[in-house]
Formats: structure tokens, sequence, C-alpha cells
């Protein structure tokens, strides 16, 4: 078990992070090498639904994504590219499903569909190509927040 | 106490001392928490009790409950399988007594509850409602619990609406309790709210309630005492009100009411409730045994191609529901108080309590379609969601085709041109500064820090999240715990920083008024609110700055997580009117104001 000066440690800087969270429709964005001066700032909408709460038939939410970005340089400057695309894409990197077109300003550019994902804003060859350009901004769904505790003594033994 | 913004940490249980009266000796966690996995849903439920996973594996199979057992003691409340207690929770009980219906009477005495019976009434015609004992059998188990004359749900009441009704209520049950007529525009000396309205009508009185109709469409009545208990006990019923228009909804081939509803229930027992004080305060009671109509299993066949309209009414103290019919398309006509400004397509019908929605159903081919609850849950341990899905019944399609078709005016999507007249005259107000700004939060007081530093640290970081609708409880053994001793569910007054009925909150008759709902998402536990205003209709005009497309008018509508709602009320009918959350462990836990509507010729401010 973490005890003392350590689990205190972590226990305040949980606390820290957890106070300043934003919300569960907000995602900070963070730039890459690629475009050091970028940044931006997403948010997620509960699209438009007759009853208030917008959710796929098994339930998960479907969010309307509006990213805000600064900083973009002409996405020619990082090679054969011509957009910057958002992506939602799974944790496992497995599905990447595109959501629109990003400029500097504000964006509203589709919608997700995810339970956790990676918001990955990258240059691409056109707006409607395949993913394969450099990734420029990235960030998390705000239930990224959920962390696994399985391997904690306290909890060994659940079913993964 | 402990305010809502500082406080994950403190939080985390804050609950736990205060329980320290009921402290039994803690047991050492189970060492082999699989071994849950293995066991039935339910002590005694059948196999086949409706509640299917679909490719589930054994940790997201969160949703079928077992008892826990610790050691040599038997933990009453139902975990998520694959979920064990929390780490120092294990042995605790709520500081409060605890109560069950005709506690210590044999449910065999009691006469067996029937389902719904249809009263239909005239303009000036009487009923007498009573409030009684009943026996239930749920998956072969007999409980006492209550009904209104004998039925569960109570009688389906059908009107023409602009009828004026008198209801003689009884009350035959162990506990004080009113009728309110949810969703009616009714006078307000019929709101049947004990303390603002009328008193609470004791054991063996009774209380006589004249209820006019002015809207068509699908409504209900419960109790609004203890609606904890006396509504999770089966204090509901539906009152449909017809528009003398016959055109007012597309034909169908059939109608169907479905009365959404859970129970909390571990092998034999129903889990007690607290007699001094709800317990469940924190996210509410979160049933396991779902049942539509007051059983667990809805059953309808219909021919082939056959178009169902279905009156859908969530009375559950806390569930969320998200239902499908096994992709049979759905269209949503109308929602609490009218219909739709336009006819929709939706994959599934989100429906939180309180709330009413109408929707059309076509069965194209012949089979069962299983009606379904599909949502997300948050498995807290794995830190990942899971799906989850519930059966709650199916509808056979036999083969031969159903005479006439409506498969054309299904396909027709209906634009409700009296509905958006009516809404324009409100338009112009939509834009508006808000009237009246209120924050949704809570506080916790008289706390503990007793737990395991790792149990802390786990609750505070499972706490940075909170999905905008919780749709089952992950945490019951928690849940449980929390009392309104400790719960404070907190509507604030932005401008005036007054919280809950303190609030004096004042408008004309007549009046339009924009009121601003954000649900803090930075308060201890925040969650989702259905918030209900009575006696009033409300348009929501806008959530999170974007502006609704489609209206309809309301008298609940669900406040997600960190959302900001903004509704219109049309301030038509005076009186003294409660606005509070609809989960009822957070009413009991003091989630209420009062708008008070001054009559027109009195002024007002």
């Amino acid at each position: 078990m973490l005890g003392g000066w350590l689990g205190r440690v972590l226990l305040a800087a949980t606390v820290v992070a957890a106070a300043d969270r934003a919300g569960p429709f907000d995602i900070s964005l963070f730039n890459t090498q690629n475009a050091p001066d970028a940044h931006g700032q997403a948010r997620l909408v509960f699209g438009q639904s007759p009853f208030g709460v917008a959710v796929t038939a098994d339930g998960r939410a479907s969010y309307d994504v509006r990213i805000t970005a600064a900083g973009l340089p002409d996405p020619s400057t990082l090679g054969r590219y011509s957009a910057y695309v958002a992506w939602a894409v799974s944790t496992d990197l497995s599905r990447w499903d595109r959501l629109g077109t990003v400029t500097n300003g504000d964006n509203t550019v589709g919608r997700a569909e995810l339970n956790k994902f990676l918001l990955v804003v990258a240059a691409e060859s056109t707006a409607t190509s395949p993913h394969a350009g450099p990734t420029v901004l990235h960030g998390t769904s705000p239930s990224g927040w959920l962390q696994s505790f399985l391997s904690h003594p306290l909890f060994r033994g659940i079913p993964p | 106490m402990i305010g809502g913004k500082n406080v994950l940490f403190t939080l985390a249980f804050a609950l736990v001392p205060a329980i320290a009266s009921a402290q039994q000796k803690p047991t050492k966690p189970a060492k082999k928490p699989s071994s849950m996995t293995g066991m039935p849903g339910m002590n005694g439920m059948p196999a086949d009790s409706g509640r299917r996973k679909p490719g589930a594996k054994p940790a997201p199979a969160m949703h079928d409950t077992s008892s826990m057992a610790m050691g040599s003691m038997s933990m009453p409340i139902p975990m998520p399988a694959g979920m064990p207690m929390i780490p120092g929770l294990v042995g605790l009980k709520p500081p409060v007594g605890e109560f069950l219906p005709a506690k210590g009477v044999d449910p065999r005495t009691l006469p067996l509850a029937n389902p719904t019976q249809i009263a239909r009434l005239k303009d000036g015609d009487t009923l007498d409602l009573t409030a009684m004992l009943v026996r239930r059998v749920i998956n072969g188990r007999a409980f006492a619990m209550y009904g209104y004359n004998g039925q569960v749900p109570g009688p389906l009441i059908r009107v023409p609406q602009n009828a004026t009704i008198v209801v003689r209520y009884h009350n035959r049950i162990d506990l004080p309790s009113t009728v309110h007529w949810h969703g009616v525009r009714l006078d307000n000396r019929d709101d049947g709210v004990p303390g603002i309205t009328q008193d609470s009508v004791m054991p063996g009185g009774s209380f006589v309630y004249h209820v006019h109709f002015p809207d068509a469409g699908i409504y209900w009545y419960h109790p609004h005492v203890r609606e904890d208990i006396e509504q999770a006990m089966g204090l509901f019923g539906n009152v449909r009100v017809d528009s003398p228009d016959r055109d007012y909804y597309s034909p169908v081939n059939a109608e169907q009411t479905l009365v959404l509803d859970d129970l909390l229930i571990n092998g034999d027992t129903l889990i007690p409730f607290g007699k001094d004080a709800p317990d469940f305060a924190l996210m509410g009671r979160v049933g396991n045994v779902l049942l539509v109509n007051g059983e667990p299993r809805y059953s309808l066949t219909v021919k082939r191609g056959a178009v169902v309209r279905f009156f859908v009414t969530n009375v559950a103290s806390s569930r969320t529901y998200n239902l499908s019919f096994s992709g049979a398309p759905i269209k949503v006509v109308a929602g609490d108080v009218s219909k739709f400004e336009h006819e929709e397509r939706v994959p599934s019908v989100v429906i939180a309590p309180a709330e009413r929605y109408v929707v059309e159903v076509a069965f194209d081919k012949p089979g069962r379609y299983a009606l379904v609850n599909a949502i997300q849950a948050i498995n807290h341990y794995a830190g990942e969601f899971a799906a989850e899905v519930d059966t709650l019944g199916f509808v056979t399609v036999g083969a031969t085709p159903a005479a006439p078709s409506y498969a054309k005016q299904f396909a027709t999507l209906r634009s409700n041109a009296k509905v958006t007249q009516d809404i324009d005259r409100y338009r112009q107000y939509f834009g508006k500064a808000p009237d009246k700004r209120l924050t949704l939060t809570v506080s916790i007081s008289g706390l503990p820090l007793s737990l395991p530093l790792a149990t802390v640290q786990f609750m505070n970081v499972d706490t940075a999240y909170y999905a905008p609708v919780e749709w089952v409880d992950g945490m019951p053994d928690m849940n449980w715990l929390s009392t309104s001793k400790q719960v404070r569910w907190i509507i604030r007054d932005d401008a005036t920083g007054k919280e809950n009925m303190d609030i004096d909150w004042h408008a004309r008759q007549g009046s339009v008024i924009k009121l601003r709902i954000f649900n803090d998402p930075k308060s201890f536990h925040p969650m989702q609110h259905p918030i209900h205003l009575h006696g009033q209709r409300m348009l929501v005009v806008a959530r999170d700055g974007v502006r609704t497309k489609n209206l309809v008018w309301k008298d609940t509508a669900i406040i997600p997580v960190g959302s900001t709602v903004d509704l219109l009320i049309d301030a038509s009918n005076p009186g003294a009117w409660m606005l509070h959350c609809h989960i009822a462990e957070h009413l009991g836990s003091g989630m209420m104001t009062v708008l008070r509507v001054d009559p027109a010729e009195a002024g007002g401010r």
C-alpha cells in the first residue's frame, strides 16, 4: 500500500490537478515540435437532440467538437500538405474518425462518438485524405481522467 | 461544512465518520472478488431474467448485481459484478433507521396488485383514488409495497383536454402523503405539495383535488412526500389528456403506455429505505431490477408492419434511460407538455426521471424486437467505460401484415404548425439576458478521514472526471451510506447566494422568465439533475450556448454535469410552484426552491 510522505505527495498532486479540471467538456490542446507556436482549446457540445442529451443507440455521448486554434503555420511549410484535419482517435490508435478541417480561429469540426478518445490535429495532403501527416496539436477527452486502479494492492484480484 | 469547489479529497469520506455509530467491525476485502462474476444476477431470479450483455466481458458486465459476501458478514447492497466494495466501507451502514412498507406484515395477507386499468373520465367526473398496501410478486418473490386503487401503475386516467375532474384521495398507507399532478397546469391549491399548497394527508385521512387539464399529452401523478419511498414502492400513475383534434397524432395500429421504473432488491428482500432521512443521497437509488409497467418483463405482439405509438414515462427515482427497439425505426412526436415543432427520427429515446416522451415505432419485419436500455457505465476500478444492455421486454411481430398499413404516415415527419405558432409568441424572449441564474451544486458535512490513504487516493482520482450523465450507480456502497444528513444538494441563486428554500423568487403572472441553470462540475459529487418546475410550462431554448432547433414545451429538463441550460418559463399560472431536482433523494436532500407567480392584478416583482 502506498503510505507516508510518498502517498501524501501523490494525493496532493492529484487534488491539485483535479481541482484545475475545467469540466467534462473541455480539452486542452498541446503542440508538438512540428508547430511549436500552435496552441488551442476544444470544447465538446452535445449534438442537437430532442432529448437534450445526444447519445448513440448504445449510449455513447455524441458531441459536436469545437476547436479554437492559434499559431498554426501554413500547412505547406510542413511538407506537401494543404490542410489541417481534426481526428477523434480511439485510445489504442486503431480508429481515426475524421472530424473536419481546422484553421486558426474558431472551428466546429464535426461529431465525436467515442467514450475516450484523443483529439488530434494533423497536417494532411487534403481535407479528405486518410491520416498520414504530422500531428501539430493533440489532447485527450475529459474522460481520460479515468484511471485504472487494478494494479494497486488494495484492488488486486479484480477481473481486468 | 465543506462547500463545493475544493473538496475533492475531503470528500472521500466525509461520509464515513458520520456512520460511525452504525459501524460494525470492518472485515477484509474479499480476496477473490472474481467469484462474484459467476453468480446469478439476482438470487432466485430465473436465469433468463431479461438482463443480457451481448459480448460482455467479465469485468465490464457491471450491471448484473450480486449480493456481496464479505467474510461472515452479509453485505446487503448488491454490487455490480466485478466491482468489490471500496476498502474501508465494508460493514458500514447508513446512520438512519430502516423503513419498509408494512413492516412485520406477511405480504401474503395483502391484496395482490393488479395491472393498471383505464379510468375514463369526463369533465366534472369524480374519481376515488386510494393509496394502499399491496402485494407485488417480482421474479417470484412477494413484497409488501404500495399501489393506487390496488394497481401498479395506478389507474391510467384518460380525460378530454380542458376537462376538470374531482379526485377524492384517501391515504391508506403507513406514511403521510399527497398527490402531485406532474406537468399539469392546474390551480395551485391542487398541486399536492405539503407545506406549500396543503398539509400532508395523514394515514387514514383524505383530501379532495380539483384537477384541470389544459394541455393534451401524457402526464403522471405521484406523492410529494418521501418520494424516495412512496413513489419507489409503487405510487405512480399516468394521465392521458386527449386532444379534441382527431388528427392530433398520426394514425397508428396500436398505442401502448410504458412506465419505466427500477427496484433495488437483494435476493428475497427489498433494500430498506432510510426511515428518518433518505439514503442513497449522492446518486439516488438506482435499482437493479428494471420494470416496465411494474413488471420485470414487457411483452407486446403486433402484426408485421405495425406502427405503435408509445407513451413513455420515467418514474424511477434516479435512473436515466436510453431506450431502443433492436434497430426498429423510432420517431419522436411529443414531449412533456406538447408535441415537438417537428417530428424527428431518433436512434434511441433518452428519458430522465419524470420526463415523458411520445414516440412511434415501426416494426417492419417478423420476429422479436428487444426493448433495451443501452448505456455506457463506468467501471471505476478499471477506469473504463463498459457497455451495458438491459432487456426490458420484447415486441413479437407476426408474419401477417398489419391492416391498415400506416407505413406512409410513419415515413412522413410532420411539422406541427400550431406548436410553432404558439412558440412564436415567445421567440422575442429567447435572446434576452437571463432573469435568474441558478447554480446546481452540493455540500457535504460531518466527515472523517479514516479510510486507507490509497482508498482516498482512488476516490480523489476517480472523482476527477464525472460523466455529464451517469447512467448507473457504479459505487452503490458509497452511495448507500450517504444520507441527507450529510449530503445537501443545492440550488444556489447566483445573484444573492441564497440557497434552496431561502431563495426569494417572485414573478408576475403573464411574464416570461429566462432561467439559466449551470450544473457545476467542480462540486464534490456532480451529477445530472432532471429539474422539474411545477404548474408552468417551459422551453429549453439553449444548451451550452447552442440554440435548440426543435422546441417542445416541457416541465422537466435534464441538466448534465458541466452544462449551462437556458429555460424560458411561461409564468402564466399564479401561485407558489416548486422547482426541484426530480431525483427523489436529491429532492429529499434539499434540492428545491419555490417560484412565486403573483397574480397579474396584484403586481409582483
